[in-house]
Parts: C-alpha cells; sequence; structure tokens
C-alpha cells in the first residue's frame, strides 16, 4: 500500500521561454489523495499536466513503476485518467456521449461500446448525479452541472490514478460534498488521486499535501501535520490562518486591520 | 473705269478675300469636338503628343499616319509593331495616372468606360473618351480622330476598309453562306451573339449566328445550348480551345466530327475582335475560315 | 438519443436528391420537351444522358464532397466558421488552373500534357500543392492556430501570384472568372467517377476518423489524455480534407458558401457526434448545390447564372432565417 504511483524526477517545464517548473522531485503514493496547493502562478496546473504527459518537459516521469517516455499513449490513457479545466466545445454531444468519451482508451478503434463500457458509464453518470438527464446535450446545462458531466467522464475511465485540476469549479457546497464523497470512494478502493484546488479547506481534506510556490515544491507532507499547515500558510504570505473546527482543518483569511478599521472595512 | 475706282475695288477684293481666308483659317486652329461622353473638348491646335489606352484607338491613329505622335499607350496595345517600343501606361481601366502626366501628353485617348478620365481632367489633361463598339462605329471614330489629328485621311481610310470587307464577303462561296456559326469568345463559355462586333462581322459575311440578338452581345451560355444548336462550324480562340473536344457531349456534335472547327491565334484573335482598323482582315480571316470548314463536302482529314 | 431524428433528415435528404435528379434531368437551354422526346430524338436523348444527368449528378457530388470537408474543417478547428476552402486549397486550385490556361499553347510538351491532364488535373494539383504548402508553413498539424494562420497566408500569396497572371492575359479573365464563381457546365460521367470515388474514400476515413473530432471537442489537453495520436490523427484529416476539396474544385471550381452552411443546417435541425454530422453534412451539401445548380440553369435559359452565387442566396437565406428566428424567440444567437 505505500508504492509509488506517481514518481517525477528534476522535471523542469516551460511555457513558451518562461520556466515554469525549476527542477521538481516528487513521489505520490499509491491509493491515497493527494493535493497540491499554492498561490496564483506557483506552477501547479503545470505540474499536473506534466504529470499527466500532456506538456514537454526535461527529467523523467514514472507511472506506476514505467517511465512515461516509453509507455504506449493508450495504456497510458488506461491507467491514468485527466480532468482539465473546462475548454470543450462539446455542445452538441449528449451527456451519455460525453462520458461514453471516457471509455475510449478501452475501446478498439470504431467498436461499439461493450456492456463493460455500458456499466462503467452508468456507474460515472450516477455518481455525479448526472444520470436523470444523460439524453440532454451539453450545450442546455448549467456550469455546475457541465462540471459534473465532465467529471462522470473522468470517472468512466476506471483508470488507476485520476488527475483533477480545479475540479471543484462551478460547484454548489452540496455538489462539493459529493465530490468529496466519490473522491473518498475511489480512495476507499485503491485508486490514487490527486488534486489542484485553490479551495484549500477542501484541499486539507485530503490525505497528504504538496505545497508549491515559485515553481517549486515548497512542502510535502500529511494534511494534518503542524508542518504542513505552516507551510501552507507561509507560502500564503500568512493571510491565512488554519483552524480546527469539529474534527476538520478549516482555513480562515486573516485581515490587516483590526478594531474600529473593520467597520470601515465592512461598510465599503 | 477710273484708276481710283479700280484701287479701291482691289482694296475690297483684298480685304474680302482675306477675311475668307481668315474665317478658314481659323478653325484650323481652334478645334472643338465631342467625344462619346458629349463632352466638348477645345484644342488650339492639333496635338503632337498622344497618349493612346485603347488598342483600337492606338490602331486608329496608326492607320492615319499618325504613329509618330504617339507617346505613350496601354499594355494591351500591340498593333503595329512600333507601339510596343512606346512607354507602357498600364492597363486600359487601371492606367498610371502618375506616368501619364509625367508624358506631358496634349490628349489622351481612352474608352468612355474608363474612370481615370475625371483624374486626368482635373490635373488638366485633355481627354477624348471615345470606345467603338460596332462597325458603325468604326467608321465614326475613324472620322473623329482624323478632326482631332487634323487629316482628313479618314473617309478614304474608311472606304478602304470598307471594300476590304466586301471583298471578303465576296470570297466566301455560295455553299458556305447561311452556315450557323458558334464563335466561342472564352471557356466559361461565353459566345459572341448576333449583337457583338464579330456578330456583325459574321452577319456581312453572310453566316448566321447560333446566339441571336435577343440573349445580348457576350452572353455566358449553359453548354446544352451549343449541342442543341448543333452549329455547322465552331469558331474559337487558340489560349481558350483547351478542353473543348473533352466537353460531355460535345465529341457528338457535327461540328467536331467533321472537324470543321477554325482555332484562330492570338494575332488572329485579336484582329477579331477589336473594333478597329483591321476589321477588313479580320473579316479575311473569318471569310478563310468559312470558306475552307463551312463548305458542303466532308472534311476528310483536311485540317 | 437523437437517432431517430438523425435516421430521419438522412432520409429526407435522399428522397430530396432523388426527386432533384429527375427535376434536373428535365431543366435546361430547352426544357422539359427533351425528356419526352428522347425517346425518338437522339439529339435529345443525348442532351438528357450525356449532358444534364451527370451533370445534376455531379452537382450532387460536389456539394457532397463540400458538405463532408466542411463539417470535417469545421471539427478540426473547433471553429463553426471554418470551411473547407481555409487551407489554401481555393487559392492553390485558382492558381493552377491560371498557369494551365496560361501553359497552353506555349509548347508542344506542356500542350500535350496540358491536354491530357485538362483544367481539372491543373486545378486539383494546385489545390493539394496549396495544401501541402500550408503544412510545410505551419511546420506540420499540431498548432491548429498556426495551421489556420499559414492557411490565410498562404491563400493570400497565392491569390497573388493569379492576379498577377491575370494581369499579363486579360484575354483569360472570364474562364477564372467562370472558375472563381463555379459551374457544373462540363461535369460528365467521367468526372463523375471520380468524385463518386473519392466521396467514398473520404466517407469512409472521416468516419473512422470521427471519434477523434468528438474527442477534440473537449479540448485537446482531454483529448490527448485519452491516448489519442493526436497529430497523426489530424494529419489524417486534414489528408482527408485536401482530396475531399481538390477533388471538388476541379471538377466544378469554387463554390462558396456550401461547405461552411452544410453542418450549419444539419446542426439547426438536429444535435449529434462528428461520425453521423459529417454523413449528414454530406447529403445536406449534395442537395443544396444540386438545388442551386438547377436554378442556375433554369431561371435564365439559356443562358447560365454561375452556381456559387445561389448557393450563398439559398444558403444563406435560409441561415437568416433562422438566426431571425432564434433572435425572436429571445434565445441566445
Amino acid at each position: 500500500m505505500n508504492s509509488i504511483a506517481v514518481h517525477a524526477d528534476s522535471v523542469r517545464a516551460s511555457l513558451g521561454n518562461v520556466e515554469i517548473l525549476h527542477g521538481i522531485s516528487l513521489s505520490i503514493q499509491a491509493g491515497r489523495w493527494t493535493s497540491i496547493v499554492g498561490p496564483n502562478g506557483a506552477g501547479k496546473s503545470t505540474l499536473l499536466k506534466v504529470l499527466a504527459g500532456l506538456l514537454p518537459h526535461t527529467g523523467t516521469v514514472t507511472l506506476l513503476g514505467q517511465p512515461m517516455a516509453s509507455l504506449p499513449g493508450r495504456l497510458r490513457a488506461q491507467r491514468m485518467a485527466w480532468l482539465g479545466q473546462n475548454e470543450s466545445s462539446a455542445d452538441d454531444l449528449t451527456v451519455f456521449d460525453v462520458a461514453m468519451l471516457g471509455r475510449l482508451p478501452h475501446q478498439p478503434w470504431l467498436a461499439a461500446p461493450s456492456t463493460a463500457d455500458h456499466v462503467a458509464v452508468e456507474q460515472a453518470l450516477k455518481a455525479t448525479q448526472a444520470w436523470d438527464w444523460r439524453a440532454r446535450s451539453l450545450g442546455q446545462l448549467s456550469g455546475g452541472e457541465r462540471q459534473r458531466v465532465l467529471l462522470a467522464r473522468a470517472l468512466a475511465v476506471q483508470a488507476q490514478v485520476l488527475l483533477m485540476d480545479e475540479p471543484l469549479a462551478n460547484l454548489d457546497p452540496p455538489h462539493q460534498a459529493d465530490w468529496l464523497d466519490i473522491v473518498r470512494a475511489l480512495v476507499d478502493k485503491g485508486t490514487t488521486v490527486v488534486s489542484v484546488l485553490h479551495e484549500v479547506t477542501m484541499a486539507l481534506q485530503a490525505d497528504a499535501v504538496v505545497v508549491m510556490a515559485g515553481g517549486q515544491v515548497q512542502h510535502h507532507g500529511p494534511s494534518h501535520h503542524p508542518d504542513t499547515h505552516s507551510a501552507v500558510e507561509q507560502v500564503f504570505d500568512e493571510r491565512i490562518s488554519i483552524h480546527s473546527v469539529d474534527d476538520q482543518w478549516v482555513v480562515l483569511p486573516r485581515l490587516r486591520m483590526h478594531g474600529s478599521a473593520v467597520a470601515t472595512v465592512s461598510f465599503l | 473705269m477710273n484708276t481710283h475706282f479700280r484701287t479701291a475695288l482691289d482694296a475690297m477684293l483684298l480685304g474680302a478675300i482675306s477675311l475668307l481666308g481668315a474665317m478658314v483659317a481659323l478653325p484650323a486652329h481652334a478645334l472643338q469636338m465631342t467625344d462619346d461622353r458629349g463632352v466638348v473638348v477645345t484644342f488650339a491646335q492639333p496635338p503632337q503628343r498622344i497618349v493612346s489606352l485603347l488598342p483600337s484607338l492606338t490602331e486608329t491613329v496608326c492607320e492615319l499616319g499618325q504613329c509618330q505622335r504617339l507617346v505613350g499607350v496601354d499594355r494591351y496595345s500591340n498593333f503595329p509593331a512600333s507601339v510596343r517600343a512606346l512607354p507602357q501606361m498600364g492597363g486600359g481601366l487601371d492606367p498610371s495616372i502618375e506616368a501619364i502626366v509625367a508624358l506631358k501628353p496634349d490628349v489622351v485617348l481612352m474608352a468612355t468606360s474608363a474612370r481615370a478620365s475625371e483624374r486626368l481632367q482635373a490635373l488638366g489633361i485633355k481627354v477624348v473618351a471615345l470606345e467603338p463598339k460596332t462597325h458603325a462605329d468604326v467608321r465614326r471614330v475613324l472620322e473623329k480622330v482624323g478632326q482631332l489629328l487634323g487629316v482628313d485621311d479618314a473617309q478614304r481610310v474608311w472606304r478602304v476598309i470598307d471594300a476590304g470587307v466586301m471583298a471578303a464577303a465576296q470570297s466566301v462561296p455560295a455553299a458556305a453562306r447561311g452556315k450557323r456559326v458558334y464563335f466561342e469568345v472564352n471557356s466559361a463559355p461565353y459566345a459572341a451573339g448576333e449583337a457583338s462586333f464579330i456578330g456583325e462581322t459574321l452577319s456581312r459575311l453572310g453566316a448566321r449566328n447560333i446566339v441571336p440578338a435577343s440573349l445580348g452581345p457576350f452572353p455566358q451560355l449553359n453548354p446544352e445550348y451549343v449541342v442543341r444548336a448543333n452549329p455547322d462550324l465552331i469558331m474559337v480562340g487558340d489560349s481558350n480551345y483547351i478542353g473543348l473536344e473533352q466537353r460531355p457531349g460535345w465529341s457528338g456534335m457535327r461540328a467536331l466530327r467533321e472537324r470543321r472547327l477554325c482555332v484562330f491565334t492570338n494575332e488572329e484573335s485579336d484582329m477579331l475582335v477589336r473594333p478597329g482598323p483591321r476589321m477588313a482582315e479580320g473579316a479575311r480571316i473569318m471569310a478563310r475560315c468559312l470558306a475552307d470548314k463551312a463548305a458542303a463536302r466532308a472534311a476528310g482529314g483536311a485540317p | 438519443m437523437n437517432h431517430p431524428r438523425v435516421n430521419f433528415l438522412g432520409l429526407g435528404l435522399l428522397i430530396l436528391a432523388v426527386v432533384l435528379t429527375l427535376l434536373g434531368a428535365s431543366v435546361g437551354s430547352t426544357g422539359f420537351d427533351n425528356l419526352l422526346r428522347a425517346a425518338d430524338d437522339p439529339v435529345a436523348l443525348q442532351i438528357v444522358w450525356d449532358i444534364r444527368l451527370p451533370r445534376t449528378l455531379g452537382a450532387w457530388l460536389a456539394g457532397a464532397l463540400l458538405g463532408l470537408a466542411g463539417a470535417v474543417a469545421q471539427g478540426l478547428f473547433r471553429n463553426p466558421l471554418a470551411d473547407p476552402f481555409l487551407l489554401g486549397s481555393a487559392s492553390g486550385a485558382s492558381l493552377g488552373v491560371a498557369l494551365s490556361l496560361v501553359l497552353f499553347g506555349v509548347s508542344p510538351f506542356a500542350t500535350q500534357w496540358l491536354t491530357r491532364l485538362g483544367l481539372t488535373g491543373g486545378a486539383f494539383a494546385g489545390a493539394v500543392l496549396g495544401v501541402l504548402l500550408t503544412l510545410l508553413l505551419a511546420k506540420g498539424v499540431q498548432h491548429t492556430l498556426r495551421l489556420l494562420l499559414a492557411g490565410v497566408i498562404v491563400g493570400v500569396v497565392l491569390g497573388a501570384a493569379k492576379e498577377l497572371i491575370m494581369l499579363a492575359r486579360p484575354d483569360f479573365l472570364q474562364s477564372m472568372q467562370a472558375f472563381m464563381l463555379g459551374s457544373t457546365g462540363y461535369v460528365g460521367w467521367n468526372a463523375c467517377l471520380i468524385m463518386l470515388l473519392a466521396w467514398l474514400v473520404c466517407m469512409a476515413a472521416a468516419w473512422a476518423l470521427s471519434p477523434v473530432l468528438d474527442g477534440l471537442a473537449l479540448g485537446e489537453a482531454t483529448a490527448a489524455s485519452l491516448g489519442l495520436p493526436l497529430a497523426r490523427l489530424r494529419a489524417a484529416l486534414v489528408a482527408v480534407l485536401a482530396l475531399a476539396t481538390g477533388t471538388a474544385v476541379a471538377q466544378t471550381g469554387l463554390i462558396a458558401f456550401v461547405g461552411l452552411a452544410a453542418p450549419h443546417l444539419v446542426r439547426s435541425v438536429v444535435k449529434t457526434s462528428h461520425g453521423r454530422l459529417i454523413v449528414l453534412s454530406s447529403l445536406m451539401g449534395g442537395a443544396l448545390l444540386m438545388a442551386a445548380d438547377i436554378l442556375a440553369r433554369w431561371v435564365l435559359a439559356p443562358l447560365e447564372l454561375p452556381v456559387g452565387i445561389l448557393t450563398a442566396v439559398l444558403g444563406g437565406s435560409y441561415l437568416l432565417w433562422l438566426m431571425h428566428r432564434r433572435v425572436t424567440a429571445g434565445g441566445m444567437l
């Protein structure tokens, strides 16, 4: 249970001429949920894309023991699923068809969907509560509903490793809670989940936290550990404070001003 | 008669003759003419430096023996060979105003359909717009240009041309008269109808056009129309000949089967198409075509 | 799902094609009586069989090729304004035709080759070379934006080259204009056969590649994460685009708007995945061009209107009406 799902070794990546990741070495434990947090521009999404094998980089990335460079694309797609920030223009596809696209890595080219495919899609859509409107087209849905369908697409891959970039975008609190349940259920079954979240409170629900700033990993440790908490507070310039409420960790903003100044601020 | 009276009479006679002479001499210097736009253009004396922007007008000027007065032409004027050495001002419809002005012409001859005339006039250059389109136009333009150049040879030149056309008409054998001709201008296909200049020449030669005047001078036809009309003779320019025989349904046409087809070179096409002084030669070319190909005997292998 | 509606539309378009074929065989410079006289009059029979029928079927095939190419282009570039002429095929074909016209008669060698290839060969070669030039300029198919930009540049440059040729040889101006506005005038049975073969190949390939287009609709990164070999498949799609467009343009000239409008017309009736969209776009394009061609021959018989004008009028009017309906219904455009 303590094997490494994804391992990065001295990874550097650039976007255009600017180097974003300055030599990152990182091991993501299998069967756990790891969250990547950090301020804007820290390189979190870039790191996730590199781990997913979607960006050119120097250094090596290993997936489940095998170097990604030598892994055929199809096998990689079967073992690792990726949910990116919404860039889709698939308005004409139905919810069901979108979810079924997640089964592409498992389907022989141009084959009709098998029973296993149908079962996987049904499970995924039911998990995100999108099953009832599987015949609606994506363009007819609200932002949050869309996000749930795209999540179902990623779930339908039934991969051992699931990478998610800002999966809570547009989701209202009940569905954010649903997402937490889904992730917990996946981890219990042995799936490795890595998420980039800017909602730090949510991120602290994970098993492990990777704290990033300026293209480098500042800290990587269990989410309940005080060292991790101080690393998180530090990387956000001490503008947040982490408190324990009902056995859960909660992040509160730390206001600079107190007393009469607070009244002025609240008036604004 | 006494000498005083005789001197007075001589003086009056001299005066009258000078007056008459002056009246005759003046118009030769102050010329007024109306061009095809209806604009009246005045010249103190006949223009010596001429720019021509229409091939048929270039040829007209040279035909009247005044080629040496040309200082510039458009890029499409190519006859006689001497004009090719002249500076080219661009196309007839899009001439280089600057180049024209730099030549300091006394007059610019151009088609009525060109926009540059306003610009040139605004710059103080005299423009005479003439656009011959019919046989009658050729005569009229000849006379106008003759008037402009101060040359009274125009009538004689016209008589020669007209005689040439009539001779060409007479050279067409009786067997070839009344034959139905399809003249293709380009491969769109655009045909030359009865109402066009080419059509007029054909009519004078005694041939019939499969495209009646009601369709306009240059209609774009449905290729099926030509097949249906089944012309006795096809005339086409060399550059537009490509693919003519491969057109669907055309290989069965009598004119193609019996090789009653005249393909004109570019030089020949120029003469056929331009309403200008070489129309007699154009008529001769067409007449030769009619005589060779349209006669009743089938061409068994003859070119 | 939407499958019943999809099938309904497909069937409807096929029936429309058959009806239009019959109409097309009856219409021309001389009217319906040709059809009736066909039995006795050999010229009438020749007109109907050798000229009208291949023209009408050719119009369907060319429209089908353009509709297919339009759907592929819009899926490949993820842009509803994409049309099949985007990658330099139109300007390449025009330049090819211009060069063929000019070089014919220049030398016996040129004349011999050009008689064999004809203007259609020149147009096809030009279209394919235009696309290759675009690919060269964009250094491959990886970056969609770079591909689009390269296509625009190639279009402008080759177009300018063609204009220079036209300036030097104005006697070809009207032939070129006829090509630019499109015509089915010279489509015979050979041309129909060529277009049919191209259509079958392109349809099979596009159908096989359609999952890529669906994947791409989710975003490039997502499509890559699903294990799709994007570079190879994109290159294959560009090849389909080049073949379909080149073949259609070579036979019928540049007919605007069919490739752009056909997918939109299909989408206004039914929403579906790319595979079925491509098939329906093809059928829709065929019907559209066929209808336009019949009108082009009928309205001013025996004169002929350029068919490109009518496709724009027909397709454009329908889309305008559609937009108007959507706006007045209060929906988003």
